[in-house]
């Protein structure tokens, strides 16, 4: 039984008198990649927010490797735990290298200038996400799948501990999303935890453990090649997909 | 023989004395001469007046770009309006001495460049003697400065007892600006329309130049309009004002932008605006 | 180009319209060439010409700064730095100063040393306090913005309504507003150039933090910037250089909004550059605008502010022609 990097107590989220998040209890498994997913408005982008303690409205405890996450102090946590949110806009006129960097900001000092170890990371992330030969282009003048490639980076370059992912793969073509899933693949090996969420069904059930969310409570939790696991993903999709295998491999079609 | 030297070098030493003396302007700030100024700048049409009518035009070297009275200072420098004077040309005249109203924002700079700033503002008649009073004590000429207050003031009552008794106490309205922005009893149009015996529809207690509700106007029914050509539209076609007495009866005296500028400032042209305005109810009420 | 390069143009730049600005004014040139002989000259060039061009260039240079931080603080390309309120502000402090001054002659004491300077400064600094208190504290950023643009449209309506009170103060008033760098002597010279180097201080220590506030609130959060903090300071700096800006040479338009989007379309630069080379831009235009001002209807003046809009919407037109906003 692996140890959880992330423990959520009596999480509760409530937006305009109503409740949109409800969890009791959750742990999110230490040096595994998780996927969660459910139907639109399930509550799975709240919930991570609320795991990377980006809402401070939110109710409930969250203890980061062991400790509360109160007791973070705003870089370490930053240094521990990565975001990577869904259609965040700006930053047209940076150039890509520069968005790259800003994923360093939790290991430099106020003032400090960028060093080698950081430009390391910093290539060594974009060529992950195959986005390294255009790091001098602004952020602006490129294709929606370019620029995710680009945010990708930023967040793989803080080279931390724990990864949480909101829609990832958005604008992504097959070949670079199948880039992806190898990047996954290579930071669980390398110890790290991945915690993301994603609508594309057959990715998720690559993943180690599904987290399945509806209505803001989490319906299932429990590791993908579980029968179980998929049966509650066809529950709390009403029905409407089928589960083939194929290859060896899930795949998800609508009925 | 001695007697009369001493007497002499004392009546000397009195007059450099008075010159030197400090002169206090509108701001309460003192301001000393050695010598009266010669070299005058003057950025307030009813200072410019002043100084003209003290006889001492020749000592003026510039003045802004509303000063139209008399003729002479239309040749001088016109260094900029009220609230845009031009600082560089107001330096390049070297001034001894500027003269400005007290709200002018320029003043500071000026000071700050080391010219000398007396900042007087006439808006009443008494100002108007007290502002005569203090240019004539800067150029040196305060007997003249009080004789012409003597004839001003003398002008004005004359222009006033020459008034045909009908012309008395009629309800006057003055209208300065479209609004309607009306001349009240304590603003300087509203004293002078006082002396000539008539009845201001605007009491002092509304201030100098208030904004007038148009029904106020209605209601308080004046005999005789006065405004400018630039806001003599007609009358009539204000709601409800065909039925003041003044519109019915066709008493409405339009002045031009000439006699507009003798009528506002207030100073040693206040009995021709004395008589503009007695020739206006005279014209009426004969 | 590079980004030094870029620095050095404009540098350039504006060594050469300051020198321009020493040359003009209403008595030409010639103030220059006697200037060795004759006492008043040098006094023109010295006392007159200099602080006004080098004040010129260092309002701009704090508008341009100050449309750099709040750009990155609204993250909006469009934003100016008087969103928070401070052009209103100042407008109603010397609406209310010419009221106090005009109200009867002895009362001039407190309000002649205030001066239109001290009230335009105060009234900017108390609007963004206004603003701050409606938006309770810098919590979110488009609380911030809605407080901002309400403060603006209230007192804007109540300085005029002032105005309209009393008539006597239009023109000064509309002399405020159009703008001008007439009234600038070295005790204004020193006073922008002071409040320029404060301003740079947050603005350049903040840089990192405005460009993580690019990519978006939640990752700028999740990078460890403690964004209520970091709101706090920049709103402080914007309403210091606003504030100073404003009170010195008016309402001038457009500077702060055009300076830092010219700087982005020519280079590409992070914030820590961006705010310096708005800087840098800003007092470039504005000392432009002022030459311009100064030169077009010699001896007379047009008002810096409205050669600015009419430059500023003239840009922003070419802007939306090509279809590049």
């Amino acid at each position: 039984m692996t140890a959880s990097v992330l423990e959520a107590q009596a999480l509760r989220v409530t937006v305009h008198g109503r409740c949109i998040l409800d969890v009791p209890r959750l742990a999110v498994p230490g040096g595994r990649w998780t996927a969660v997913v459910g139907p639109n408005g399930a509550g799975k982008t709240t919930l991570l927010k609320t795991l990377a303690h980006l809402l401070p409205s939110a109710q409930g405890r969250v203890h980061l490797l062991g400790r509360d996450m109160n007791q973070w102090g705003g870089k370490a946590r930053a240094r521990a735990l990565a975001w990577l949110g869904q259609n965040e806009g700006g930053a047209e006129d940076l150039l890509a290298q520069d968005v790259v960097m800003l994923g360093r900001l939790p290991h430099q000092s106020w003032l400090g200038a960028p060093g080698p170890s950081d430009r390391a990371a910093v290539e060594d992330a974009m060529r992950q996400t195959q986005s390294w030969d255009w790091r001098e282009r602004p952020l602006g003048q490129l294709s929606g799948g370019e620029r995710q490639r680009v945010l990708l980076a930023r967040a793989l370059a803080v080279r931390s501990q724990v990864l949480l992912m909101d829609e990832p793969l958005a604008n992504l073509d097959a070949p670079h999303q199948a880039d992806w899933l190898l990047s996954v693949r290579q930071l669980v090996r390398d110890g790290r935890t991945v915690v993301s969420v994603l609508h594309e069904l057959g990715m998720a059930l690559q993943a180690d453990e599904l987290l399945v969310l509806a209505h803001g409570r989490v319906v299932h939790h429990g590791r993908t090649d579980d029968a179980a696991c998929r049966q509650a993903l066809v529950d709390v999709f009403e029905q409407r997909i089928a589960l083939h295998q194929v290859a060896g491999q899930w795949v998800v079609l609508p009925k | 023989m001695i007697g009369r030297v001493l007497a002499g070098l004392a009546l000397c030493w009195w007059a450099l004395a008075a010159c030197a003396a400090g002169l206090v302007d509108d701001r309460g700030v003192e301001v000393a001469f050695d010598a009266p100024p010669r070299r005058i700048v003057s950025l307030l049409p009813s200072l410019t007046e002043t100084v003209c009518a003290l006889d001492a035009c020749d000592r003026l070297v510039g003045v802004d770009d509303f000063s139209n009275w008399p003729e002479q200072v239309h040749k001088l420098p016109h260094v900029g309006g009220l609230e845009d004077a031009n600082v560089e040309r107001i330096v390049a005249l070297r001034p001894d001495v500027v003269l400005l109203a007290t709200s002018a924002r320029v003043s500071g700079r000026l000071e700050n460049l080391g010219l000398r700033v007396v900042a007087l503002e006439p808006k009443s008649m008494k100002d108007v003697q007290r502002v005569l009073g203090k240019v004539g004590q800067l150029l040196g000429r305060e007997p003249q400065a009080r004789a012409l207050w003597q004839r001003l003031d003398a002008g004005v009552s004359d222009a006033a007892a020459q008034l045909p008794q009908r012309a008395h106490g009629k309800r006057v309205y003055f209208e300065v600006n479209s609004g309607p922005y009306a001349a009240g009893e304590s603003s300087f149009i509203g004293e002078t329309l006082a002396r000539l015996g008539a009845v201001n529809i605007v009491p002092a207690a509304l201030g100098p130049f208030p904004k007038l509700n148009p029904e106020f106007v209605v209601r308080a029914d004046p005999q005789l309009i006065m405004m400018g050509d630039r806001n003599a539209v007609d009358l009539a076609a204000r709601p409800g004002w065909d039925g003041i007495d003044a519109v019915r009866n066709r008493r409405v005296c339009v002045f031009s932008a000439a006699e507009g500028d003798v009528l506002v400032r207030p100073g040693p042209r206040m009995v021709e605006a004395a008589r503009i305005m007695a020739a206006c109810l005279e014209k009426y009420f004969p | 180009m590079t980004r030094a390069g870029f620095a050095l143009v404009i540098g350039l730049l504006s060594a050469a319209l300051a020198v321009l600005g020493l040359c003009i004014g209403s008595t030409g040139l010639e103030s220059l060439r006697q200037m060795a002989g004759d006492a008043t000259a040098m006094q023109i060039v010295r006392d007159i010409r200099l602080p006004r061009t080098l004040g010129a260039w260092l309002a701009g240079a704090l508008l341009g700064l100050g449309g750099a931080l709040a750009q990155g603080l609204f993250r909006n390309p469009l934003a100016d730095p008087y969103l928070l309120g401070s052009a209103s502000g100042a407008n109603l402090g010397v609406s209310l100063l010419l009221v106090a001054l005009g109200a009867s002659p002895g009362s001039g004491g407190w309000a002649a040393r205030l001066g239109t300077t001290g009230a335009a400064f105060v009234g900017a600094l108390l609007a963004v306090a206004v603003t701050l208190s409606l938006a309770r504290g810098v919590q979110q950023t488009l609380r911030l913005l809605l407080a901002g643009v309400v403060v603006s449209m209230v007192l804007g309506a109540t300085a005029a309504m002032v105005v309209l009170w009393v008539p006597d103060i239009m023109r000064a008033m509309q002399a405020f507003i159009l703008g001008t760098t007439a009234f600038l002597g070295w005790p204004s010279v020193a006073l922008l150039g002071g409040a320029l180097l404060v301003c740079l201080l947050p603005a350049i220590g903040l840089a990192r933090a405005l460009d993580a506030l690019a990519l978006g609130e939640a990752s700028a959060l999740s990078l460890g910037i403690a964004l209520p903090w970091v709101r706090l300071a920049l709103v402080a700096a914007l309403a210091l250089a606003t504030g100073a800006a404003v009170a010195q040479v008016g309402l001038v338009a457009f500077v702060g909004l055009v300076a830092p989007h010219l700087v982005r379309g020519i280079v590409k630069p992070t914030h820590g550059w961006l705010v310096f080379l708005a800087a840098l831009m800003g007092g470039a235009l504005l000392l432009a605008a002022d030459v311009l001002a100064r030169w077009l209807l010699a001896p007379q003046e047009l008002p810096v502010g409205g050669v600015t809009a009419l430059l500023g919407g003239g840009y922003l037109l070419w802007l939306m022609h090509r279809r590049r906003l």
